[in-house]
């Protein structure tokens, strides 16, 4: 195994704009998933790859740094009372399945249809998940917020919450009693994902909103969890491979230890659904993103023909949709907090100035 | 003057109409229960911080109401005489009050209280029993320093209990302490052992880079490194967010115990009936 590491690792060389936008990317990163419990890595790992990073490494250094975040953001909602720990490690432990099969199923398609094909697959994945989900996500949060911001369990969740499958399971933050074997296939779907695009999230947070019935809080707060336990097997794996840049890990941690507690004190302050929003605006414009990259794949496995300029053009665009993808998710979350912030100082205010009477 | 005399004296005598009353009052239809109520007692215009602070915190936690009654002893009518000076003294009393008031409904709103500030002149426990009587089902009565448990049951009987200033005196000297001086220290020193760290582990680039990544076993050492970093540098952070003002409102927890609390269940209360 350890053979691998000295031909295949070229490890590239700092400079102080690489290390800004790691940094930059990290915080940004770490803001929005200390708030809605994923993000960051779909930016991260195609910036570093077009950073001269190689592929296994930028995948490797992500998710080392994926992890301790995951850990102060999971102990800082922890402390907030948001986060469902044994929802989450049972998550966790099936998404660890969810995984190896994820692996499996790209692994048969790159031996049948090569890199492009696999590629393409990935992409496709991309935008037919995202679009699915985050568009019923920002559906709901737009419902929500029109309603007055009143977070309502689905049906669906509360009609699985009455099947009596043994063994039943009592969730207590996230105060929903259902039936493992409801449980683990949102796990496992989560684990595939992640294997698949790298953001396991995406499924994960809806999936315990919409399906188990628990709250967008806990939700996101519960994913930091299983973030955790999936970057920490997935850092030993790779590790033990050589293939983490610690020196990359430790600038996009600087940023990002830094965005996920602010984003974690974000939940705080916002209405519940503003997580909904954030996610739901993410996963559509990533999904844009994503489908952008699509021809390029198409033509390489000679579905279609296109130029090679406007081929580079799209990939261009598609990585920085997926920029304005995780800023305007950032924007949101400062701009929510600002002004619950604001309302809140003004209420304080108010009554120090009344007390000032006596 | 006479007229303005009976005027001060429909006011002491009609607490109903001069206070204002909780939601739940007599004239909205009536509600199957009377929620249950935690007074606040005091006799200044506004009521000390740090028993406020208390009573909020119970009143949450135990899903009550809360009521302020500031009482004023010495504006109260002696006999049928009243200085329009007392008069006027009154009016700045009750307008200070409720002016803190309304800014503490606010307040109060936002944790999910219900609160409602009254006022009142002359005796203390005449004024608890007049609260009592309009709002009903008060469980207890909290009253600040300079209180005496006797004035509070003049009329009725009640629990009563005592905040005193020591409480409140070690609550202010433990908030400054974690916002003042200890929490700078702590960024700072956070801050400089997270710089450090970064340092030695930059300083070193190649030798690092060179064990980091030789896998197998040496997979320990850049797990071991991010753990102690998320460690060092997530304290900082914390710090560094808390010291730049920016931490959760108190008001982030959703209150379980307020959902579990046993339903409110119909006393059965003796009633007057005319046997037929």
């Amino acid at each position: 195994m350890t053979d691998i590491a000295p031909e295949a690792v070229k490890f590239i060389d700092l400079s102080l704009t690489t290390i800004a936008f790691l940094f930059i990317v990290g915080f940004i990163g770490g803001l929005v998933s200390g708030f809605i419990g994923s993000g960051g890595a779909f930016v991260l790992t195609p910036g570093m790859m077009s950073l001269g990073v190689p592929g296994a490494v930028a995948v490797a250094s992500n998710m080392c740094h994926k992890f301790p975040k995951a850990l102060v953001g999971a102990y800082k909602r922890y402390k907030y009372g948001q986060v469902d720990i044994k929802l989450g490690l049972i998550m966790a432990a099936s998404a660890g399945v969810g995984v190896q099969v994820g692996i499996m199923i790209q692994e048969w398609i790159l031996k049948k249809w090569g890199e492009a094909g696999s590629n393409l697959y990935v992409s496709l994945s991309f935008v037919v998940i995202l679009v699915i989900v985050g568009g019923y996500v920002f559906y709901d949060a737009w419902k929500t917020s029109k309603s007055g911001g009143e977070e309502k369990v689905t049906s669906l969740a509360l009609w699985l919450q009455k099947i009596n499958l043994p063994p039943m399971m009592h969730f207590k933050t996230a105060n929903v009693y259902i039936s493992m074997w409801f449980t683990i296939p949102i796990g496992f779907a989560t684990g595939m994902l992640a294997a698949t695009i790298a953001v396991g999230g995406f499924i994960g947070v809806p999936g315990m909103i919409y399906v188990l019935g628990a709250s967008g809080l806990v939700a996101s707060a519960t994913e930091l969890v299983i973030a955790f336990v999936m970057g920490f097997g997935g850092t030993v794996k790779w590790a033990i491979n050589g293939m983490v840049d610690i020196r990359l890990t430790l600038i996009i941690l600087a940023g990002s230890l830094l965005g996920v507690q602010l984003g974690a004190i974000g939940t705080t302050y916002v209405k519940e659904h503003m997580i909904k929003i954030v996610m739901g605006t993410i996963m559509l414009i990533v999904a844009v993103s994503r489908g952008l990259a699509v021809p390029k794949y198409l033509k390489q496995l000679g579905v279609i023909s296109m130029e090679e300029s406007t081929i580079s053009l799209l990939m261009a665009a598609s990585f920085i949709i997926m920029c304005i993808a995780l800023g305007i998710g950032a924007l949101i979350i400062l701009g929510s907090m600002w002004k619950a912030k604001r309302a809140e100082t003004a209420a304080e205010a108010a009554l120090a100035l009344d007390k000032s009477y006596s | 003057m006479l007229s303005f005399i009976k005027k001060v004296q429909e006011k002491e005598t009609g607490p109903e109409q001069e206070s204002p009353r909780l939601g739940n009052g007599r004239e909205s239809p009536p509600k199957p229960e009377v929620s249950r109520k935690i007074l606040v007692v005091g006799k200044g215009e506004t009521l000390d911080a740090e028993v406020m602070d208390y009573a909020v915190n119970l009143a949450e936690r135990l899903g009550y109401d809360l009521i302020a009654l500031s009482v004023n002893p010495t504006l109260g009518q002696k006999g049928r005489f009243f200085s329009p000076y007392k008069y006027h003294l009154r009016e700045k009393f009750a307008q200070r009050a409720r002016a803190a008031g309304e800014a503490l409904k606010k307040k109060m709103a936002l944790r999910g209280v219900n609160f409602e500030q009254v006022v009142k002149f002359g005796d203390l426990g005449k004024a608890v029993a007049a609260v009592n009587q309009q709002f009903k089902r008060i469980e207890f009565v909290i009253t600040q320093d300079g209180v005496k448990e006797k004035e509070v049951n003049g009329e009725i009987n009640i629990p009563v209990f005592r905040i005193t200033g020591y409480q409140g005196e070690r609550m202010m000297a433990k908030e400054l302490d974690s916002r003042g001086i200890g929490l700078m220290g702590k960024t700072v020193g956070y801050g400089i052992a997270a710089a450090g760290l970064y340092a030695a582990l930059f300083w070193n680039t190649d030798t690092v880079m060179h064990y980091f990544t030789k896998g197998s076993w040496y997979a320990a050492l850049p797990i071991a490194t991010v753990f102690v970093v998320s460690f060092v540098h997530g304290a900082f952070s914390n710090y560094l967010w808390e010291a730049l003002g920016i931490q959760a409102p108190k008001r982030v927890q959703p209150r379980p115990t307020a959902a579990k609390r046993p339903v409110d269940r119909k006393r059965p209360r003796p009633q007057l009936r005319i046997d037929t």
